[in-house]
């Protein structure tokens, strides 16, 4: 009896042994970071000097300001294309059941295939060149689309092929326009989904540099400011923009959790 | 143009070279429960939903109250429906779902209110509607689906196997309660199913489908006792099959033999000697003898067999008899005969008239 517990003992401690290992490995950058944005002895923080100069700096620094403003702009504007399109593609392709669904499915899908980098460069030539455009933040709104479009397409795509299609027969039986149809009983069963591909759109262009670098100039965002600095070295005000940022999620993921736990907000819905 | 509740016109429906619904016709009337009875893939699902407006016929015309709705989609018709998986809005409560259609209508709020409370009186679901789906029963759920059919008081209601999900002493329960609500409204009921027994007790009149065709149309009792074709004897639990051969046709009844025992069957039109005949007979239509043989009627058949088996079914037993050419009959009897015993010699009986002949028409076309 002894030892077939101390057998199982071993085997769950070696298990909580390897998460342990897993999380440090995800985790031990991110806390460094946070650790070196309090210190003054950013290059050899042993033994640390506590300061907190570098948030200070981050306040009256106006392009980070700036840059905030418009990586938030460009996210949100991404997320709300790319949910857009992505559902109605998701939607499309499933209710409508065509011999070409695959190969609809994958040319949707590859700009996942695509450097980033090359999406860039050529939504620069196009536009510059054919269109005579110059880059501008809604430009670099639409060429993030390209991209994030396919992956909140394979986050919805992933719902929505489970969803029962008879329900909207239902719907419509009891008098609800498509459209109707759709708001009322559609989306409310899918939204974990469209939540999701929203957010990751969002985070895709918030953080995004290759994209946006081509397109928008001298508009700065995080990432391109980011970018920028590496010229003169790392500034320590990039540890502690990188420690806000952290922070920021941090706060909405606990939120998000305590809305979920009190009942505010339902994430999907159980079976029936 | 009519004044029937329902009424199909020579509705046909192709899947590619599949007719799904082959030129079929029928009226439906005011507080009436007709039953589209067949087996899977005999088209009455794709009936129904051409009625809801959920697929559009190739040829044909469906009239609701008097107007023709062939090309209205399914939200313009004004139907009820209730489905066989239910399809209840899993995030909407009880009270949500029942009051969906009516929602829909925009209703005003109290005579939202006032249709809600009359149609879940009506279900016995009282003080369930702050519920969600997940929470409730197999039959809670079928009483919610028909509260949600009938709370707008539509003109026609669609049932599409609402019992096929429930288990047996639930589909008995529910079978009692839709007779009741039918009885205490005025909506016709079109009620879809592969179950006879169903299809029998439920509805007044009904009509037997098979590859997409009306094989006969009717009061029920009228397809029970008098099937016009051999798919309708045997769909309608005629549970004893003989294959013969015509032997001596005659005016009203005919001789026929079955592989080596002559028998007296009704005589089946259009079979000339030498045909191959279908004979139907429904088990609770034969007799055991065992002792001395009562005269039976001048057209009766009387073969004796052994009992193989007996079964017990609660109110009556069937009783397995083999014959001497090796076929068998099921017999029901009430269950406490005396003095019959396995393995034990008995005679069968029955009056010609109480099964039903049909020529074979499958030999013919080879």
């Amino acid at each position: 009896m002894a030892a077939v517990s101390r057998k199982e003992w071993a085997v769950v401690g070696t298990q909580a042994g390897m998460l342990g290992i897993l999380y440090i490995f995800l985790y031990l950058p991110i806390f460094f970071i946070i650790f070196v944005s309090f210190v003054d002895n950013t290059v050899w923080p042993f033994p640390p000097e506590w300061t907190l100069k570098w948030y200070q700096r981050l306040t009256i620094m106006s392009d980070f300001h700036e840059g905030f403003k418009n990586s938030f702009l460009l996210g949100l504007g991404t997320a709300c294309i790319s949910t857009f399109f992505a559902g109605i593609a998701a939607i499309g392709l499933l209710k409508y059941r065509t011999r070409w669904r695959g190969v609809l499915a994958v040319i949707y899908l590859s700009p996942l295939f695509v450097a980033g980098l090359l999406i860039g460069i050529s939504t620069l030539m196009f536009n510059r060149n054919i269109l005579g455009l110059h880059g501008t933040l809604t430009s670099a709104i639409l060429a993030n689309s390209t991209q994030a479009m396919a992956f909140a397409f394979l986050v919805i795509l992933a719902q929505l092929a489970r969803y029962d299609w008879r329900m909207d027969e239902a719907a419509m039986v009891f008098g609800a326009r498509p459209l109707r149809t759709f708001w009322e009983v559609t989306l409310p069963t899918i939204w974990p989904s469209v939540f999701g591909a929203f957010l990751i759109s969002f985070i895709l262009a918030f953080n995004n540099l290759e994209i946006s670098f081509y397109n928008l100039g001298a508009i700065p965002t995080l990432p391109t400011i980011a970018w920028g600095t590496l010229r003169h070295g790392i500034e320590p005000e990039l540890y502690a923009l990188a420690s806000v940022i952290n922070f920021l999620v941090f706060f909405i993921l606990i939120i998000l959790f305590f809305l979920i736990r009190l009942g505010f907000v339902r994430l999907g819905y159980r079976e029936q | 143009m009519t004044t029937a509740a329902l009424s199909i016109q020579n509705v046909s429906k192709h899947f590619g070279k599949t007719r799904a619904v082959d030129n079929v016709s029928f009226e439906v009337n005011r507080g009436e429960f007709f039953s589209l009875l067949g087996p899977s893939g005999s088209g009455k699902t794709t009936l129904l939903r051409i009625i809801a407006g959920l697929e559009t016929p190739g040829e044909g015309a469906v009239y609701i109250g008097g107007r023709d709705v062939t090309k209205l989609p399914p939200y313009a018709r004004g139907i009820g429906m209730v489905f066989q998986d239910f399809l209840l809005f899993p995030h909407k409560t009880v009270g949500e779902n029942i009051a969906f259609p009516l929602k829909m209508q925009r209703l005003p709020a109290d005579k939202q209110r006032e249709q809600l409370e009359w149609v879940v009186s009506l279900v016995r679901m009282e003080g369930l509607e702050d519920r969600f789906p997940h929470q409730l029963s197999g039959g809670q759920k079928q009483r919610v689906a028909l509260a949600r059919g009938l709370v707008s008081r539509p003109d026609v209601l669609l049932l599409d196997e609402p019992l096929a999900n429930l288990d047996r002493e639930l589909r008995k329960e529910m079978e009692v309660e839709m007779r009741r609500f039918q009885s205490e409204i005025d909506i016709p009921f079109v009620y879809v199913t592969h179950n006879q027994e169903e299809a029998l007790t439920l509805s007044a009149r009904m009509a037997v489908m098979n590859y997409g065709k009306f094989e006969q149309v009717g009061p029920k009792l009228e397809l029970y006792h008098h099937p016009a074709t051999a798919f309708v004897a045997s769909f309608l639990g005629a549970t004893n099959h003989l294959q013969g051969k015509l032997t001596r046709p005659g005016e009203t009844y005919s001789h026929m033999d079955w592989k080596g025992i002559d028998l007296v069957i009704p005589s089946p039109s259009a079979a000339g000697p030498g045909d191959t005949v279908d004979y139907f007979l429904k088990s609770e239509k034969l007799g055991i003898r065992t002792g001395e043989a009562t005269p039976e009627g001048t057209n009766a058949n009387r073969i004796r067999g052994k009992l193989r088996d007996i079964i017990f079914q609660g109110r009556y037993s069937d009783y397995f008899v083999v014959f001497e050419n090796g076929e068998e009959l099921i017999i029901s009897e009430t269950a406490d005969i005396p003095s019959v015993e396995i393995g034990r010699s008995i005679e069968v009986t029955w009056p010609a008239e109480a099964g039903y002949a049909f020529k074979n028409e499958e030999e013919e076309a080879s």
